[in-house]
């Protein structure tokens, strides 16, 4: 018989899907009054604080490189890092979504659980470290992240979204999957170590075709969870449809566990094969930016531009994936951390847009914002113009990073289309700014804004703002994280 | 041996047809049912291998439920799938070359399968010989065991779509009455019932 | 421990800052607000005074400089940065000067502007302004240094508009903006330079190598220059911007629109002398070159005297000050360039509290006449305010360097060493200070009588309300007359007398052979009396003018009228930076934009580049059907052509 496995390095995972559970049979058991709205409010709240915890274990658990459940769980720097930012990630999203989940009477305690659920599965997809554990963990976040995006279910747009993501996301499951079999059919094991040591040792004759084209696969299917061109066509519909709250958590949450899983992914087993697939990380890369930044110009909602600007950012992450060293990936991961703050930031500021009781979410109807919400629109511009990369933000150093590494690497065409598609994304960025403060208003939008989105605001753009002056904490940390993975 | 053999080519070619039936057929029933006839054909395969739990297994969540639940969303749902279809012509000469062509890429790589010796040896958890062990107690062991982190994600897998279809679906009504065991037993005849005079001909 | 005491003004600016906010419509809770940010920055303010007198005991009169590493800043390549403070003699010398006179305005703030709106936005800034202030003289690098330098740059710009309303209010402070930006400029060269030459922005590195680069050389457009010399210029220009000297001092007097305490806190006892402070602190490279210590000297001395002419017309009560700073500084850079380092140190410590002083009293003055800053209009109210008149004099008198009041010590000193120094430009320098002396003392007296003396020259509304004012405005300027009194005679031995060495330790280099302050010990008696003299000359002068024969300005003006207008209008510096820089500015400006920007560049570039990227934008949008069948082809095409791209290259 097998011994009972080393449960420590799981710890945190264990402990939120227990929460989860446990909060689940605390909303289904709460006395509802009225629409639930207590209830619900409630259940979040506990949920940031069973988050915070999390982070807590995560960090207690700590960084040093263990494995267990058979090799198929692992944890060390990089994952804490990651993990890190996803909980980070979770748990601002519950608290800014309180006020939409009200107005739009969509106020339910599942809510906060399928979050929860979708957190859990981040964070064993970052943790995975064989390509069953990895579907496992992809699917569970997939799942919760379907039944989200049409969580108003009376609403058309919701549902659509929902199910366009599931239908789409199942295909890609498939090719994961594809690819995965393909992969265990050639090599005989589904560990990543064990899939890396025999790349390394039968270095001479090169991998078979069928390893590649299982690659390939595996890469389409993360691809489209981090909504990299070509398989990004559901970006912008979801995150148009999808519930503002859950669209925030969309653009940060499942890319940050998804590239995280990528990095992983790619530099682990597949390390050995880098020269096979740094060309299609590349191609993809530059789709990625390009279409990034020339399909947001034309669009009128703000949600549909945040979409293309995902696209385009993970274009940019892409860049460090290809360098493919430690600066490349110590780069990825500056970036993911600022672009957490920045993109959740911009989110918050978007949920603010609300006239007459309903919410707005067009360009246009920023109009006048520095005047009705002077505050937010100087939150919003400081967001915007970190995104557009202007120094010495946040987001001018995240690039800044990147390109170095690209640069560093002799990748010059990279960073030249970087440079250039960040150039013409700066194009719409500011125009939300020329938007909020120099159009004139045509109706101004409700007043006034709740006091945890208040904080939420606050909170990331000081981040965004003070970074250049402290950034030496993340650095070091995203280079010890960098480190744990090239490494291991 | 020839009889194994003879088997596996009729399992496996039923089971291929039937697939391509499911998704040509005109009638969206005759597709369920060439669907069950797939799940069926599987089955057998699976038997083949001497895995009999995992083809009982299929033939009752998939055929006894799975397929059943099929069939009736099919017959509830008065689906007008020929108007769905409209636009499967229109995409068929390129759904056709890329499927091709992929057919092509596979066909070059299942050609150049080669196993390297260190494969043979990293062959991942092998299985206890059938005849030792029953299938149940030997998935039972694995399950429970070296792949309890899978299982128990699994699981929590299942929890959420779960969730998702009552958070999706499921909607308070009221009016609805409900049973409640604990109120009905603590009633009392005389919360319930009154006793009142009624004057003839006039009611209360 | 002692890092608190730079760090607590941030910290006061950050409460008083925030308490903005929160002040809303209510009219008591504006007021609770306002309260509570006077007490949060006085109170940091004060706290990080007491602990910068302990940091001045441990560090200046016991002798232990160090250094507090805070943490990495930048670190690209050669380029390594920290945040640090380097605390030795120099810089705490600066600290406590500036947290003290801070401490002082802060609390005078609390009176002057209590029935101003935003009480709580002026203090946040003051605060802010004396953080930065002490960034830059802690500073253990160059970029760091520079960092506090553009600090002051951007709250004085907000301190001079702050009362933004008023369009001159305004117009001064992006004069002062952008006038400071030139010299802001030549700070950044200077600073690149020091980079290329010294490999490092790092204080300590560039010291000690700085003898070893004595002879070395730089590119500069094609010819081959003395490093040092180049560096030592180009940071002199940014010196110029910041502490007004002649050509780049238009912004100071103008900056006068500010609140009276900023005019006291920035325009006279801290932000402008941040250039005397960053040759002081810069003095291993200026002692390798002479070329840049004679032009250090020859601006400073021309400046000393040409502010004090000016002085002697103007009629606004705060430019007359305005005008003696900037003449003040003159002396300070003078005293840089014949390497009495320590004597312009010196006048920049004790003329900050007389200055502090003169400024807040005039602010009590104008306070007193309803606003009112245009001396013609004043007169005759040294009885009904006779604290502020008092004080006046103590400030007055040690401006002009009356024993044994501040001015005196620090001034003598500068002077004798200008006349020690023994050069030609020391000469210059000697005989300019003195007619300056002279004319200081004339226009601070013409200032006493022209105010407090004669007729009262204002409407009776105005007299009827002079009154003295609150005590929360005198206690400050009182502790300011202490200063101005005993600061001179209490520093002289460790600034400049026997004990100096000891007390500046290392933080002050002066090459053998350059010893103007040694010798100024033992100049010829009428050297040390000559200013004394002038001085009590100007102060009679000013009193037969404007006492005696009060006719006599008047008549003077007339019948040397080009003279007069000449000073008047400030010898018609901004009369010809409009003519040379603003109006062609303006006209190339606008052809640019016209012409060369809308019809050329746009019509070419953007808008053709636009309409390209606008193009695309529809056609990328356009892929965007909607239907989901599409967006699976498109995944599925795109695995596809991956999966065969890669078939191909790899076969072939």
């Amino acid at each position: 018989m097998a011994a009972v496995p080393n449960l420590i390095p799981a710890l945190p995972e264990i402990f939120l899907a227990l929460t989860a559970m446990t909060l689940l049979m605390l909303g289904v058991f709460q006395k509802v009054d009225g629409d639930g709205q207590a209830t619900a409010r409630f259940v979040s709240y506990l949920a940031v604080i069973a988050f915070g915890l999390t982070i807590l274990l995560v960090v207690t658990v700590g960084g040093g490189r263990k494995l267990t459940f058979d090799g198929m769980f692992i944890t060390d720097f990089f994952g804490v890092f990651f993990k890190i930012l996803v909980l980070i990630a979770s748990a601002l999203t519950l608290v800014i979504s309180q006020g939409y989940l009200k107005v739009q009477g969509m106020a339910r305690f599942e809510y906060p659980v399928l979050v929860m659920f979708a957190t859990l599965g981040m964070m064993l997809m970052i943790s995975a470290n064989n390509l069953i554990s990895l579907y496992l963990g992809l699917e569970m976040q997939s799942l919760a992240l379907y039944v989200l995006a049409s969580f108003q279910r009376d609403d058309m747009r919701s549902t659509e979204a929902g199910l366009k993501y599931f239908v789409l996301g199942a295909l890609a499951s498939g090719m994961l999957l594809y690819g995965s079999s393909l992969i265990y059919g050639f090599t005989g094991t589904t560990d990543f170590g064990a899939i890396a040591a025999l790349f390394n040792s039968t270095a001479e004759g090169g991998p078979s075709v069928g390893v590649i084209i299982g690659l390939v696969f595996i890469l389409a299917g993360l691809a489209f969870k981090v909504s990299a061109v070509p398989f990004h066509m559901w970006t912008p519909d979801v995150y148009e449809g999808a519930p503002t709250p859950v669209t925030a958590f969309f653009a940060v949450g499942p890319k940050l566990a998804a590239i995280a899983l990528l990095l992983r992914v790619m530099i682990g087993p597949f390390g050995e094969l880098a020269g096979q697939w740094q060309q299609i990380v590349a191609f993809i890369s530059i789709a990625s930016m390009v279409l990034g930044a020339f399909a947001a110009i034309n669009q009128t909602n703000i949600k549909r531009m945040m979409a293309y600007s995902s696209i385009g950012n993970v274009g940019y992450v892409l860049i460090g994936l290809v360098v493919a060293d430690e600066a490349g990936i110590r780069g990825v991961l500056i970036y993911m951390a600022i672009y957490l703050f920045m993109t959740l930031g911009a989110f918050t500021c978007i949920l603010c847009m609300r006239r007459g009781g309903g919410m707005v979410e067009d360009i246009k109807d920023l109009a006048g914002l520095s005047r009705s919400h002077p505050m937010v629109a100087l939150a919003m511009a400081i967001f915007m113009f970190s995104m557009a990369g202007i120094p010495p933000l946040a987001g001018f150093l995240g690039k800044l990073y990147i390109f170095m590494a690209a640069i560093n690497a002799q990748l010059y065409t990279l960073a030249v289309i970087g440079v250039l598609s960040s150039v013409v994304g700066a194009f719409y960025y500011l125009r939300v700014i020329k938007v909020m403060y120099f159009d004139e208003p045509t109706d101004l939008l409700d007043r006034p804004v709740s006091r945890e989105i208040g904080l939420v605001l606050a909170g990331s753009s000081l981040f965004v703002v003070l970074f250049v002056i402290y950034p030496l904490p993340l650095l070091a940390a995203a280079k010890a994280a960098a480190q744990a993975l090239m490494g291991g | 041996m020839i009889i194994q053999a003879l088997a596996f080519y009729l399992f496996a070619a039923v089971t291929v047809a039937s697939a391509v039936a499911v998704i040509s057929v005109r009638n969206p029933v005759h597709s369920v049912l060439f669907l069950i006839l797939a799940f069926f054909n599987s089955a057998g395969l699976f038997i083949l291998l001497g895995a009999e739990f995992l083809a009982m297994i299929l033939v009752v969540v998939y055929v006894g439920a799975v397929a059943v639940l099929f069939m009736f969303v099919v017959m509830m749902l008065d689906i007008n799938f020929v108007e769905l279809r409209q636009g499967f012509l229109q995409y068929l000469p390129i759904g056709a070359l890329i499927g091709l062509i992929l057919l092509v890429e596979i066909l070059v790589m299942v050609g150049g399968w080669a196993l390297s010796p260190e494969i043979a040896s990293a062959v991942a958890a092998p299985t206890p010989a059938p005849e030792t062990v029953t299938n149940t107690h030997a998935l039972g062991e694995l399950i429970y065991t070296r792949y309890v982190y899978l299982f128990q994600a699994a699981g929590i897998i299942l929890l959420v779509a779960m969730i998702g279809a009552i958070v999706l679906t499921h909607r308070r009504r009221d009016g609805v009455r409900r049973q409640k065991v604990s109120e009905q037993i603590a009633r009392r005849a005389e919360e319930s019932a009154t006793v009142r005079q009624v004057e003839s001909g006039k009611g209360i | 421990m002692y890092t608190f005491a730079i760090f607590l003004p941030l910290l006061g600016a950050m409460v008083a800052g925030l308490l903005v906010f929160v002040g809303g419509e209510d009219e008591e809770r504006r007021a609770r607000m306002d309260r509570a940010a006077q007490w949060s920055t006085c109170g940091a303010m004060s706290l990080a005074s007491i602990i910068a007198m302990f940091l001045f005991k441990e560090v200046a009169l016991d002798g232990n400089p160090y250094t507090v590493e805070l943490f990495t800043w930048i670190d690209s390549g050669a380029l390594e940065v920290s945040w640090a403070l380097k605390l030795d003699s120099l810089a705490v010398v600066m600290v406590l000067m500036v947290t003290v006179v801070s401490t002082m305005i802060h609390f005078y703030s609390i009176g002057y502007m209590h029935h101003d709106p935003s009480i709580p936005r002026f203090m946040s800034y003051l605060s802010l302004f004396t953080f930065f202030m002490l960034m830059l003289v802690t500073a253990d690098n160059l970029i760091q240094l520079f960092f506090g330098w553009e600090g002051v740059g951007l709250v004085s710009y907000l301190l001079i508009g702050f009362w933004y309303d008023r369009p001159a209010a305004n117009a001064a402070a992006i004069k002062a903006f952008v006038v400071n930006r030139v010299g802001d400029f030549g700070f950044m060269l200077g600073i690149f330079a020091v980079f290329v030459l010294f490999q490092s922005v790092n204080l300590d590195t560039i010291f000690s190598a700085a003898a070893g680069k004595a002879d070395a050389t730089i590119q500069v457009f094609g010819g081959e220059f003395h490093a040092l010399t180049v560096i030592g210029l180009l940071l002199f220009v940014g010196a110029m911007g910041k502490s007004a000297q002649l050509g780049l001092h238009t912004w100071l007097p103008d900056a006068m629109e500010g609140p009276t305490p900023v005019s006291a806190l920035i325009h006279a006892a801290t932000m402008v002398t941040a250039g005397i402070f960053m040759v002081a602190r810069l003095s291993p490279l200026f002692e390798y070159s002479e070329t840049a210590l004679t032009v250090i000297t020859v601006v400073g001395a021309t400046t000393a005297i040409f502010a004090a002419t000016i002085g002697c017309v103007q009629n606004d009560i705060k430019r007359v000050i305005a005008y003696s700073t900037m003449s003040q500084l003159g002396y300070m850079f003078f005293a840089l360039g014949v390497s009495a380092y320590s004597a312009g140190i010196f006048h920049l410590m004790t003329h900050a509290f007389f200055k502090a002083l003169l400024f807040l009293g005039a602010g009590s003055v104008i306070h007193a006449m309803s606003d009112e800053q245009d001396m013609r209009r004043m007169g005759g109210i040294w009885k009904m305010i006779p604290v502020t008149y008092a004080l006046m004099w103590i400030g007055s008198l040690a401006l002009a360097g009356i024993w044994p009041f501040a001015g005196y010590y620090s001034k003598d000193t500068i002077l004798e060493a200008a006349y020690a120094a023994g050069s030609g430009v020391g000469g210059y320098a000697f005989w300019m200070g003195i007619t300056a002396a002279f004319l200081t003392a004339f226009y601070s007296w013409r200032l006493i009588i022209m105010t407090f003396h004669g007729a009262p020259r204002a409407d009776e509304r105005v007299m009827a309300h002079v009154h003295e004012s609150p005590k929360v405005m005198i206690l400050p300027l009182i502790v300011l007359a202490a200063g101005a009194l005993f600061a001179g005679y209490l520093g002289f031995e460790y600034f400049v007398g026997s004990n100096a060495a000891e007390f500046w330790g290392n933080s002050i280099l002066v090459l053998p052979g350059h010893d103007a302050l040694e010798n100024a010990h033992s100049v010829p008696l009428w050297v040390k009396y000559l200013p004394l003299v002038v001085a009590g000359a100007g102060i009679a002068l000013a009193y037969v003018m404007y006492m005696f024969a009060p006719g006599l300005p008047a008549a003077l003006a007339s019948s040397f009228s080009a003279v007069h207008r000449f000073l008047l209008n400030k010898w018609y510096f901004d009369e010809l930076y409009d003519l040379l820089f603003v109006r062609p500015a303006f006209y190339l400006g606008r052809n640019l934009w016209k012409t060369g920007d809308g019809a050329i560049i746009d019509g070419v570039g953007p808008d053709g580049l636009a309409a390209a990227t606008l193009n695309l934008a529809r056609r990328a949008a356009k892929l965007q059907t909607g239907y989901l069948y599409h967006y699976a082809f498109a995944m599925l095409i795109g695995v596809v052509s991956v999966v065969t791209w890669y078939l191909f290259t790899r076969a072939g």
